[in-house]
């Protein structure tokens, strides 16, 4: 027996009943939310103030740019356009394995649609293998390195997704109207937990460089960028209702809430995603936001990261643009329509997305193949291959 | 058929038959066409070997067997419609073609029964050029491989789309070419006069 389902299915409707508990309250929640959308008596200017001014160490609000509760119709995608996604998948390095190494691979994606349409699959692996490519070292300090495993491979792998994304950019025809997409955030998450050097690789050389060469390519032709995350779970904008709602002329959590019940607890248990399914009609698009990650206030400069909530049919999407694609009302506008279109090209998911995903995609069967490989090569060549005794105590079981 | 260009490349081959995927999307060979693809005659100083089939077979589905295409057309005014506006279903959708296996060239020589040899993987599949069909079909001894194979379509169909596909290369001769090929499957199946009115019935349209 590996799961047993009869002892677990007790566990699910004890949850199940929690949950059902809860609802009476959080549907109250989110009418104070949206009460609070739609304060009319909110002065934006002041708000954005007490925002930038706000202690709150176990939560970020999101920055203002146009407002809280503006919502916007897009306007008809153009019958020809392009549209760029990579997403990437790995095989991580294993320490039970015979060979040192990691794998990424990227998936990429080219659709082409109007008078000439079509369409470019492809998926690019990776085999990182030396030294260099194993462990980031410090330059200042050579004994100091970091393993290129777990979360950083994960960055490693988002940082690769955006470099790909620049460098076919960079080749496609200049008077193509071009829409280029990633999947999930604009931001590096985690980085904070590493040294300074390993971000200066990966974001600094990495991620902001490849942004760098997106950027300069949006001046001279038209080109949006977007991230897109299906479902999100994020709570930034209703945390800048809680600053909002918050009697302090300056919101201090520590200071001022210690004790007693915080009068932004009627706010609790909802985020974006449930505050903007009840705002937001279909095609819709809300106003745009800050991201207020510290690592984008940073590192990032002018990409600092901005976000709109996207209705699609049946969810809300999160899209992340960069500083220079939200200053830029038309490029905003375009990038508001055509991931509309992209979504309803796919049945509600964009299709660039979908179809990179599935051109990255590393099965458990491809993971075994691609050791098994190793194995043999190690072999034909006479070479150490010995795995650990775990790695085939998994592999042959017995009883 | 004059022009020699390959259509497809051997993904499964065993010795009796093989398939083959196509480069374009719907762009197989017909059904009952001659085709032929390169394979390795070991042992021998022959550069020039080729394995010859009969197309038996054609279908397309999606590339990957876990995604089934789903209806797309609902707003749309017509079929090339769907396919403008998902330009990656060109990409993701996927043409076969099954060819059974009725004879192989040796340098100049012909011989209508097995190779020693299957098709190889990757190997170009093209169809023959109306010389070749003219040069496979002066004998009739691929019919009796056709007739004993196990294939998923009545046996009955495939024999004769194969002798209407020869036929349309010998022109002024079709008649002839075809009165011929009757006598040989009167020959053949002279037990079966079932099967045999059937493969002539399809062929009474083609030799007038």
């Amino acid at each position: 027996m590996t799961l047993d389902i009869n002892q677990i299915s007790n566990q699910i409707n004890q949850m199940v009943g929690k949950i059902k508990t809860g609802s009476n309250e959080r549907s109250e929640h989110l009418r104070a939310v949206m009460a609070k959308l739609c304060d009319p008596d909110i002065n934006l200017e002041a708000l954005k103030r007490k925002i930038a001014a706000a202690r709150t160490p176990n939560w970020s609000p999101a920055g203002l740019v146009d407002g809280l509760s503006q919502r916007y119709a897009a306007q008809i995608a153009p019958k020809d356009y392009s549209v760029l996604a990579t997403d990437g998948s790995d095989i991580a390095a294993d320490r039970n394995m015979p060979a040192h190494c990691y794998l990424i691979n990227i998936g990429t994606v080219y659709l082409h649609y109007g008078s000439q349409p079509s369409a470019e699959l492809m998926s690019v692996p990776k085999l990182y293998f030396e030294d260099s490519e194993l462990v980031i070292k410090d330059p200042s300090n050579p004994h100091r390195e970091q393993q290129i495993d777990g979360s950083l491979l994960d960055i490693k792998r988002a940082v690769e997704e955006c470099r790909k994304l620049a460098d076919l950019a960079s080749v496609l025809p200049p008077d193509e109207t071009l829409l280029a997409m990633m999947d999930g955030s604009l931001v590096l998450f985690g980085m904070q937990n590493f040294p300074e050097f390993v971000a200066e690789e990966l974001v600094d050389k990495g991620f902001l460089t490849a942004l760098n060469t997106l950027q300069q390519l949006s001046f001279s032709r038209r080109l949006c960028l977007a991230s897109y995350i299906s479902f999100p779970g994020s709570d930034q904008v209703v945390n800048a209702l809680k600053v909002a709602i918050c009697p302090q002329q300056q919101v201090d959590c520590d200071e001022s809430c210690q004790n007693g019940e915080p009068a932004c607890d009627v706010l609790s248990g909802i985020n974006d995603r449930m505050l903007f399914s009840e705002w937001l009609k279909v095609g819709e698009r809300s106003a745009v936001f800050v991201n207020p990650s510290q690592i984008v206030e940073k590192r990032y400069g002018s990409h600092q990261v901005y976000f709109f909530y996207l209705r699609v049919e049946d969810e809300i999407a999160r899209v992340e643009i960069p500083q220079w694609i939200a200053n830029r009302p038309d490029l905003l506008e375009l990038t508001h329509s055509l991931v509309l279109d992209q979504c309803q090209r796919g049945q509600g998911y964009p299709v660039a997305l979908s179809e990179s995903h599935e051109q990255a995609v590393v099965t458990g069967a491809d993971r075994e193949s691609f050791w098994g490989l190793v194995e043999e090569a190690l072999v034909a060549e006479k070479l150490p291959n010995q795995i650990s005794t775990k790695s085939s105590s998994k592999r042959t079981r017995w009883v | 058929m004059t022009e020699q260009h390959k259509v497809g490349e051997v993904i499964e081959a065993c010795s009796t038959d093989f398939t083959a995927q196509c480069y374009e999307l719907y762009r197989s060979p017909a059904l009952g066409s001659l085709v032929k693809t390169r394979f390795e005659l070991q042992g021998t100083d022959v550069q020039d070997a080729w394995l010859y089939g009969i197309v038996y077979q054609a279908q397309t589905a999606s590339g990957d067997p876990g995604r089934r295409p789903i209806a797309r057309g609902k707003e749309a005014q017509d079929e090339e419609e769907i396919y403008r506006d998902n330009p990656q279903l060109m990409k993701l959708l996927k043409s076969d073609f099954s060819v059974v296996v009725v004879g192989f060239k040796e340098g100049e020589r012909i011989y209508q029964y097995l190779p020693p040899r299957p098709a190889r993987i990757h190997g170009l599949v093209i169809p023959c050029t109306d010389e070749e069909v003219k040069q496979f079909s002066r004998s009739f001894d691929f019919i009796n491989l056709l007739l004993k194979s196990r294939l998923e379509i009545p046996v009955e169909e495939l024999v004769g789309a194969a002798l209407r596909s020869m036929a349309q290369v010998y022109e002024a001769e079709k008649h002839a070419f075809l009165v011929s090929a009757g006598k040989e499957l009167a020959g053949l199946l002279s037990a079966d006069y079932a099967q045999l009115k059937a493969i002539l019935k399809g062929l009474k349209n083609d030799a007038k």
